[in-house]
């Protein structure tokens, strides 16, 4: 749950900062965040993190 | 009342700063307990180290606070790569690795870590963290504080005023406009890894003459209001991953010096490269003194504290003392990143209600040495270990018969600097010593200087503008005046004294070493090899003596010999 708290702050900051160009790019990371949730471990969101960049 | 955790990690320098109800417990390193030399990882071992040293859990912790805002810095990451798409692709990408991989959730490790609710982890920003561990550290009050450092979450440098709060921001200029940055492409350029080698370029430049300042001011402009900016193709911005400098730097100095090559200061190469280490020191110190003043006119305050990595450049705050506006001038002497971690425990404090002690603050805040294992160590090392009555006094006389002493005594250092509790010593007025100091048990670069240690009572007879706030953090150097430190002074005629109050860790040494030898100096430096962290443990001591082979180990009153 705490990375829950990381991903609302982190969409508080950029809504905060009126960075709304970065909607996409958040998007992608709370998936990831998401991914990180479900699976407990990098290894196995980091093959989507490059297949998306 | 208040049991407050400080962190700095994830770019260099990590460590960890424990403030409870307002006083100063303990703050330490990583790299000293990990042994990795400005170790960036999340400081756990120096977490566990903290909480020992209070006699805490980390459970008990009322806050835990991280020394940056982690979403801002990202912010400015994503935009500056964003913003020279395409070029920037490749630390796009590498960006998003580290960020998604590591950094964004640093604050949930350290929940993790200390078993606390994530809701008791909070952040606040890294120059207000520089900002308070000056402030709130300083021997004096009616300050304002200077942060400047190559790079925070957006800003490089900054003017902050105490407040009730915690430091209210004057004014501020932001990345890529950086003196940190600035120095560290002069550090790259001269062969020096970053963040490692800036000594290096300060200690060279006092081999050379500043004949390429005009070619530097080309490439920095100094405003009159104490503001500065770079010219974005002389230094290699945040999208080249492979150097610091920018092409028309190279066009300008020349090649980049080759980091393989050994020095030779008596060649005509590297005399020019000595004479670009000194263009770039006049400038910084020039940039510094610009910034004080500014700080001044902005602030009125009768004394400057100062932060950020850039305040550990010996020579500019001695300038900013001898020839700017402030009475007195203090640097914490964890200046760089590692400072962060216990400004960042002090902000949280006054933000739980509680008001951080400066008498609480000593640079002996790391762990103790446990002279009983380490005998214990040393026995199956084939070692010899005697308990010794006066350590001082038997350290004095294998000093004066011009032995290299390592010294370890008490907590740990905070900060680069040993200050006497890790500490090498031999005599200061034998410059054959020094040689063999620097390329036999150092093994390092010929030019790179040693510092004396001396009591405060004899600093003003041997030193011009000593004892003041940062000789006994060994944080500004002063000419010397007085005879017998032929092997401490540098080639330019100073020296980064430290002087000793009475109760110092080296105090008892030195009062010895005055009173049956009649040496009133010691030559004085860090308890480690070229490129490793300080010692901190006594078996950390015990492997550096095996190594290096000083003559002779004191951890406490134990004596260590072969």
């Amino acid at each position: 749950m705490s990375r829950l708290t990381t991903l609302r702050q982190l969409v508080a900051h950029f809504v905060g900062r009126r960075k709304l160009f970065f909607v996409p790019l958040l998007l992608v990371l709370v998936l990831a965040g998401g991914l990180l949730l479900l699976t407990g471990g990098l290894s196995y969101v980091a093959p989507f993190v490059y297949t998306l960049f | 009342m208040a049991a407050v955790l400080g962190i700095s990690a994830h770019y260099h320098d990590a460590a960890a700063a424990l403030v409870v109800d307002g006083r100063i417990v303990a703050a330490q390193q990583e790299e000293r307990l990990s042994r990795v030399k400005n170790d960036p990882s999340l400081p756990r071992q120096a977490i566990d180290a903290c909480l020992a040293l209070g006699g805490l859990r980390g459970p008990d912790l009322d806050r835990v606070v991280f020394y940056e805002n982690p979403y801002r810095k990202l912010e400015r990451i994503l935009v500056g790569a964003l913003g020279a798409f395409p070029r920037g692709a490749r630390f796009f990408r590498r960006a998003l690795r580290d960020q998604l991989g590591d950094k964004l959730w640093v604050l949930d490790e350290l929940a993790a870590h200390c078993g606390v609710p994530r809701a008791r982890v909070d952040f606040v920003a890294h120059h207000a963290s520089h900002a308070a561990s000056a402030l709130d550290t300083a021997p004096f009050g009616e300050a304002v504080a200077l942060t400047i450092d190559g790079v925070g979450e957006a800003e490089s440098t900054a003017i902050w005023r105490p407040g009730p709060g915690g430091p209210e921001a004057l004014t501020a200029l932001e990345h890529p406009h950086s003196l940190g940055l600035f120095y560290a492409a002069i550090t790259a350029f001269l062969g020096f890894r970053v963040n490692e080698g800036e000594y290096k370029v300060m200690g060279l430049a006092a081999f050379g003459e500043p004949r390429f300042r005009e070619a530097l001011d080309r490439m920095v402009t100094l405003h009159d209001d104490g503001a500065f900016t770079l010219r974005p193709d002389a230094f290699g911005d945040h999208l080249r991953l492979d150097r610091a400098y920018g092409d028309a730097m190279v066009r300008a100095l020349g090649p980049p010096r080759d980091p393989h090559r050994p020095w030779d200061l008596e060649a005509t190469a590297d005399r020019h490269y000595a004479d670009v280490a000194a263009s770039a020191q006049d400038l910084l110190e020039d940039a510094v003194l610009g910034l004080a003043r500014a700080a001044h006119r902005r602030s009125g305050a009768r004394h400057l504290v100062l932060a950020g990595g850039v305040a550990l450049n010996c020579r500019a705050n001695a300038r900013v003392l001898a020839e700017g506006p402030f009475g007195r001038v203090y640097v914490h002497p964890a200046a760089g990143d590692a400072g962060g971690a216990l400004g960042a425990a002090l902000l949280g404090a006054r933000q739980l209600g509680d008001t951080p002690d400066p008498g609480s603050f000593t640079p002996a805040l790391g762990v103790r040495v446990d002279p009983g294992h380490t005998a214990a160590v040393a026995a199956h090392l084939g070692l010899r270990g005697e308990r010794v009555a006066d350590p001082a006094a038997d350290a004095a006389a294998r000093l004066a018969e011009g032995a290299i002493v390592a010294w370890v005594q008490g907590r740990a250092e905070w900060g680069p600097r040993a200050l006497g509790q890790r500490s090498l010593l031999t005599r200061a007025d034998d410059e054959s010593l020094r040689d063999v100091l620097n390329r036999r048990i150092k093994g390092r670069e010929p030019f790179r200087p040693f510092a004396p240690a001396v009591r405060t009572a004899h600093a003003a007879a041997l030193f011009e503008g000593a004892p003041n706030d940062m000789t006994p953090t060994m944080t500004t150097v002063c000419r010397v005046a007085g005879e017998g430190l032929a092997g401490a002074t540098h080639v330019d005629g100073t020296a980064r004294v430290q002087t000793v109050e009475p109760g110092g860790a080296l105090d008892p040494l030195l009062e010895a070493l005055e009173r049956d030898h009649g040496l009133r100096a010691v030559l004085h430096t860090s308890l480690n090899a070229a490129g490793e962290p300080l010692v901190a443990r006594g078996t950390d001591a015990l492997d550096f003596f095996v190594r290096r082979k000083p003559d002779v180990l004191y951890v406490e009153d134990l004596r260590i010999t072969r």
